[in-house]
C-alpha cells in the first residue's frame, strides 16, 4: 500500500551472495573429498562427494528463486542481464563440482599412479581457489555499488578478478601436463584409469573456467 | 463571526492534516526507512519543524487565487470566491485523502490548484483559468521531479568523491557530513534573513545569516561526531556517521516543506477572511500570523495521528536504503524546495523527493528501484489536477445551488 515500500526493490546481491556462498561450500567440499581420494580413503570420499551433489541442488533452487525475482521492470545499478549471466556462470561452478565428484565416485581410487595423483591434486587445489576467488569478487562488487563506484573500489575489485585468470592459465598449463603425463604413461594405465584421469582433471579445469566467466561478467557489471 | 469564515477554517485545518498525514510522512519517509530516526522521533521532528516553517517560513502575503491560476478580476461576486475557495479546500482534502488511503505520494500544491480551477471553470468557463500559468504546473511535473534527479544525481557523486575515494573513509565522512550539513544551514539562515527579518538584500543574507550559520553548525556538528566504537568496516562507519547527520537532514525536509506547503492549506482562509474583514479584495491579501499557525498545528497534527502510521510501515519495510543515500535526497529535496519556494516557482515537496530517488539511482547509487511503482507515481501525479478539479466543481455547484 504505502509506495515508499515498493519504491525500493530488494537488492539482487543479497541472494547473489547467498548463492555464491553456497557455491563456495560446494567447491570447499570437493577440496575435501579430492583430500579424501588422494589418501585412499574412499569411504569418507563418497560422503564428501554425496554432499557436493546436495549442495549443488541447494544452489539451484536459489538460482531459480534469483531469477523470478529479478523482475525486467527493476531499475538497477548494473544491467540486469549481467546480474543474470553472472548467476548463470556461478551456478557452473557448482555444477562443474559435481560433475568432478560424479567422476570420482563411479570408480574405486588406488590404480592411480602418485605423480599423477599429485598433479591432480594440485589442479584441484589451484582450481578451487578460482572459484572461491569468485566470492571474494561478488561481495567486492556489493561494496563497489555501495561506494558509489569509487575508483579504489573498483581498483580492488580488478585485482581480484586478475587473479582469478592467473590462477585459470595456470590451471591451463597443469591440464596440458597431465594430459601429456597420461598419454606418456599410455602403457602402464588401463584404458579405464586413463579415462578416469582425463576427466577428473576436465571437469576440475571447468570449475577455474566458469570461475573465469563469472569473472568477466563482473568485469562488464563494472563497466556499463 | 461569519459562518462562511468558520467552516473555511475547520476545512482549512483538515486541509492541513492531510497535508500532514500524506505530503509530510512522505517527505521524512526515507529518513525513517533508512533507520536515521524512529517513527515516534520522526513525529517530534516533524511535529516542531513543520510548524516552525509554516509560522516563520511560511509566505505572509498570499495570492487570492493560489499561483494566480484564476484572473481575479473576472470574479465581481465576493460570495463566489468564499464558495470557491471552501470547493476548493474541500477537493484538494478528499483528493489527498484518497491518495493516503493508496499510498500515493500526490502534490498539495497541485490537489489544491486543481480545486481551483474546477470552481473557476464552472462559474466562468475556460476562458477564466490562467492557462499560461496553468502550463507552468503542468511543466513543474517534469521539472520539479528533473531538478531534484540532478541535485541529487550532484551531490551523490560529490559525496561519493570526497567519502568513498579518499584513503580513510571515515575520516574524510567525520570532515565532510558537518560540512553538507553546514551548507543547509547557510540555506536555512538566509531563509531566516529573508522570510523572518523580510531583508531584501540576497548578498546580505548569504554573508551575514546564511555563512555564519553555516559555519557555527559546521564547527558544533563536527565536535559532536565522534565515533568510539572500534571500526572493522570503513562502509559501516561512514553509515554510522551518515545516520547522525541524516537527523539533521530529515528536519531541514521539514522545515523546508512547512515553509513551502502551508500556503496550499491557509491561501483560501486568508482569502476568505479578507472577504469577511475587509470585502472583495484584490490579487494578494495579508495573511494574518494566527492563519499561519493554525496552519502549521494542522500539519502537525497530520503528522502525530496519521502520518505516524504511514512512517511506521516505511520504517519497517524499506531496508535496501543506507544512510549516505537518505541523506542525500533529504539534501537536495529540501534545498530544492526551499530555493524554488523563494523564487516562487510551483515545486511540489513530494515530486522533488521522488525525483532525487531518482537521481541517486541514475547515478547507480541504488542497489533496485522498481520502475513499476515509478510508473504509478507519476500517474497519480497527472490526474491529481483533472480529479480536484472535478471533485471541487461538483462541491462549488452545490454550495452555489444551496448558498
Amino acid at each position: 500500500m504505502q509506495v515508499w515500500t515498493k519504491l525500493f526493490a530488494k537488492s539482487p546481491f543479497k541472494p547473489l551472495i547467498k548463492h555464491s556462498e553456497v557455491v563456495l561450500e560446494t567447491v570447499e567440499t570437493l577440496e575435501k573429498a579430492l583430500r579424501a581420494w588422494e589418501r585412499g580413503d574412499y569411504e569418507e570420499m563418497r560422503r564428501l562427494a554425496i554432499e557436493v551433489d546436495r549442495l549443488e541442488d541447494v544452489a539451484d533452487r536459489i538460482k531459480a528463486e534469483i531469477r523470478d525475482s529479478l523482475s525486467s521492470k527493476l531499475m538497477m545499478a548494473v544491467a540486469r542481464e549481467d546480474v543474470l549471466i553472472y548467476l548463470h556462470m556461478q551456478d557452473k561452478v557448482a555444477d562443474a563440482a559435481e560433475d568432478t565428484a560424479k567422476w570420482l565416485l563411479v570408480k574405486k581410487p588406488g590404480t592411480v599412479p602418485k605423480e599423477v595423483r599429485e598433479l591432480i591434486i594440485q589442479m584441484g587445489v589451484e582450481s578451487i581457489k578460482a572459484a572461491k576467488l569468485v566470492h571474494e569478487a561478488i561481495v567486492q562488487m556489493d561494496r563497489v555499488i555501495e561506494s558509489g563506484f569509487s575508483e579504489k573500489e573498483i581498483e580492488k575489485e580488478y585485482e581480484i578478478i586478475h587473479e582469478i585468470e592467473g590462477v585459470e592459465n595456470e590451471i591451463d598449463g597443469l591440464d596440458t601436463e597431465l594430459m601429456q603425463r597420461v598419454f606418456e604413461m599410455a602403457d602402464e594405465l588401463s584404458w579405464g584409469d586413463g579415462f578416469y584421469i582425463l576427466n577428473v582433471a576436465r571437469t576440475l579445469s571447468n570449475i577455474s573456467d566458469k570461475a573465469k566467466d563469472a569473472a568477466e561478467r563482473i568485469r562488464l557489471m563494472m563497466n556499463r | 463571526m461569519d459562518p462562511w469564515l468558520l467552516v473555511t477554517i475547520i476545512l482549512g485545518f483538515a486541509m492541513a492534516w492531510a497535508i500532514g498525514a500524506n505530503d509530510a510522512a512522505n517527505s521524512m519517509s526515507t529518513a525513517v526507512g533508512a533507520g536515521a530516526i524512529t517513527p515516534k522521533q520522526a513525529v517530534i521532528i516533524a511535529g516542531i519543524l513543520e510548524f516552525t516553517g509554516a509560522y516563520f517560513f511560511g509566505k505572509s502575503v498570499t495570492e487570492t487565487i493560489r499561483k494566480g491560476i484564476l484572473d481575479p478580476t473576472k470574479i465581481t461576486d465576493p460570495n463566489v470566491l468564499v464558495y470557491g475557495s471552501i470547493a476548493a479546500l474541500l477537493a484538494a482534502t478528499l483528493w489527498l485523502l484518497i491518495a493516503t488511503k493508496f499510498g500515493m505520494p500526490v502534490s498539495t500544491t497541485h490537489s489544491i490548484i486543481g480545486g481551483i480551477a474546477g470552481y473557476g471553470i464552472v462559474y466562468a468557463g475556460t476562458a477564466i483559468v490562467n492557462w499560461g500559468k496553468m502550463g507552468q504546473v503542468v511543466l513543474s511535473w517534469i521539472l520539479s521531479p528533473v531538478i531534484g534527479g540532478i541535485m541529487a544525481y550532484l551531490i551523490f557523486k560529490a559525496l561519493t568523491k570526497s567519502i568513498f575515494e579518499r584513503k580513510n573513509p571515515v575520516r574524510s565522512a567525520r570532515l565532510w557530513s558537518p560540512f553538507w550539513i553546514g551548507l543547509a544551514f547557510v540555506v536555512i539562515g538566509t531563509m531566516f534573513y529573508i522570510k523572518v527579518l523580510h531583508g531584501k538584500n540576497l548578498g546580505t543574507g548569504v554573508l551575514m545569516y546564511g555563512i555564519p550559520a553555516g559555519v557555527a553548525v559546521f564547527l558544533i556538528t563536527y565536535l559532536l561526531i565522534r565515533l568510539r566504537f572500534p571500526i572493522s568496516d570503513p562502509f559501516i562507519g561512514v553509515e554510522t556517521i551518515f545516520r547522525k547527520a541524516q537527523v539533521v537532514t530529515s528536519g531541514y525536509v521539514a522545515l523546508a516543506h512547512g515553509a513551502n506547503d502551508v500556503a496550499n492549506a491557509i491561501g483560501p482562509v486568508a482569502a476568505v477572511y479578507a472577504v469577511a474583514t475587509m470585502g472583495l479584495t484584490g490579487m494578494k491579501v495579508p495573511v494574518p500570523r494566527w492563519i499561519l499557525a493554525l496552519g502549521g498545528l494542522g500539519i502537525a497534527v497530520g503528522v502525530a495521528t496519521y502520518g505516524y502510521k504511514v512512517m511506521e510501515t516505511v520504517g519497517k519495510k524499506i531496508t535496501e536504503l543506507t544512510n549516505t543515500r537518505g541523506f542525500t535526497i533529504d539534501f537536495s529535496a529540501a534545498t530544492v524546495v526551499l530555493a524554488a519556494s523563494w523564487l516562487g516557482l510551483p515545486v511540489s515537496t513530494t515530486h522533488v523527493v521522488v525525483g532525487a530517488v531518482m537521481g541517486i539511482g541514475l547515478a547507480r547509487g541504488v542497489k533496485a528501484i522498481n520502475r513499476d511503482i515509478v510508473r504509478d507515481i507519476v500517474i497519480s501525479w497527472f490526474i491529481t489536477v483533472p480529479v480536484a478539479g472535478l471533485i471541487s466543481a461538483a462541491i462549488f455547484k452545490i454550495l452555489m445551488m444551496v448558498g
